[in-house]
């Protein structure tokens, strides 16, 4: 799984803790580190990466020679703004968010900025089976083999193979049992339509 | 060290894995740790977020040596192996035995936890086997004056960016057997050893959760981070 680092850079205990547990929400996302003022973030800076910097508005105005030195930290910052019509005012940064914002804008907005690093990703697993695995699924929980579904469908084999390995990288289900109870709690198929080991 | 195990008694399974034994009398956590060669701040952290998946780590946790990880991951490994899925095995076979499901619905159950438990074994081997060995090495290695050529040429085979991109779901699987009890089967006469499976299986899962979460958030960027060091070392060189 992908990771993407976070730095926190926030005065207030209260407020970096809680931006700190809404990032937790998010799959992928990762506090490295946590700062309450300028001079331990530089310093911190001068020898780790990162990926975004979150940083309160306060800390940002105090911080305008950390950003002379290294002008390309500004594509990755975001600025979480006291005031909510306090918009980028011009700042350049990547995005900002308010404190006065809801748990599922804040993380809407974190989501649209990870989401070019996760393409891959997330359409493995937020992805969910397309028609024609779901049929796929289907006959393998009836006890069919690939030749068979193949034939069924009227598909090559190595084209039915190719679908089981899609299946599997989605799921993380390899065998045809997992993917049997999958297919049952996803109503993809009945009990009574799955084939059992001794019948097959 | 007793009050934080009565208060927190989820926190059981996890003083094997230290090879912290009870007894503790009036020892706090420290003086337990350090009797029981324990990192104090490693298993705090470990503790914590063990307990609470929103926790976020106080320690910067790459200042605790690979070797730690790595042998926390490993006897985490053995207590699924030799505990956790043998006592679920044996609960389900009981509960099949006493059951009235029919035969198609006992070979689903009893063939899904069989499969199950292969696929298990072949994920934690491969671990075992191949990654566990190759970051310990990797760790030797980047703190030799002159890491071993063939070790450094060794590196572009991105073994942990496959391992962590491969990193199979094995939670994602057992939760379908909770719902397929839950949901579709005939409901079993003995629910006290019902309950208990399902008690198990979810307890399994979120240690799994917890699992994945050591390995991909702490273990696999300190990886990447060290063949990072050392690529820039040998390039440099």
């Amino acid at each position: 799984m992908k990771q993407v680092n976070f730095i926190l850079a926030v005065e207030s205990y209260l407020v970096r803790k809680g931006m700190a547990v809404v990032l937790q929400r998010i799959p992928g996302a990762s506090v490295v580190k946590e700062f309450g003022s300028v001079d331990l973030l530089t310093r911190y800076l001068e020898h780790h990466g990162m990926d975004f910097l979150i940083i309160s508005d306060t800390l940002f105005a105090n911080a305008t020679d950390l950003y002379m030195n290294n002008p390309a930290l500004l594509e990755r910052t975001i600025l979480l703004n006291r005031d909510p019509s306090a918009e980028d005012r011009g700042k350049k940064t990547r995005g900002c968010i308010s404190l006065s914002e809801e748990k599922e804008e804040i993380i809407s907005k974190i989501n649209e900025l990870l989401n070019p690093y996760f393409r891959d990703y997330r359409a493995n697993t937020h992805g969910s089976l397309t028609d024609r695995e779901k049929t796929i699924v289907r006959l393998l929980s009836m006890g069919l083999t690939n030749r068979q579904i193949a034939d069924r469908l009227f598909l090559s084999t190595h084209t039915v193979t190719t679908h089981r390995k899609n299946i599997i990288h989605k799921l993380g289900i390899k065998s045809v049992s997992g993917l049997t109870v999958y297919a049952i709690v996803n109503n993809i198929i009945t009990i009574d339509e799955v084939t059992s080991k001794h019948e097959r | 060290m007793c009050q934080a195990v009565l208060k927190h008694h989820q926190l059981l399974p996890l003083l094997p894995r230290f090879n912290i034994k009870l007894g503790f009398g009036e020892k706090n956590v420290e003086e337990v740790c350090r009797l029981n060669r324990v990192n104090t701040d490693f298993f705090l952290e470990i503790a914590n977020a063990y307990l609470d998946e929103d926790y976020i780590p106080q320690t910067d946790l790459s200042l605790f040596p690979i070797g730690s990880v790595v042998a926390y991951l490993t006897s985490t490994h053995d207590y699924y192996l030799h505990i956790a899925l043998p006592k679920i095995e044996s609960k389900i076979s009981r509960l099949l035995e006493g059951s009235n499901l029919s035969e198609k619905e006992r070979g689903l159950v009893a063939g899904f936890f069989d499969d199950y438990k292969k696929e298990f074994l072949d994920h934690i081997s491969r671990e075992e086997d191949s990654v566990l060995p190759y970051i310990l090495e990797l760790e030797k290695q980047s703190m030799k004056e002159e890491p071993d050529s063939g070790f450094l040429r060794s590196l572009q085979n991105d073994t942990i960016k496959e391992f962590a991109q491969e990193h199979d779901r094995l939670e994602n699987s057992l939760e379908n057997l909770s719902k397929l009890i839950i949901k579709y089967l005939p409901p079993f006469e003995d629910f006290d050893l019902c309950h208990q499976v399902l008690t198990d299986l979810s307890d399994l899962v979120r240690d799994l959760v917890d699992h994945a979460h050591m390995e991909d958030k702490i273990l696999v960027p300190r990886v990447i981070e060290l063949e990072q060091q050392l690529t820039r070392k040998f390039n440099a060189g």
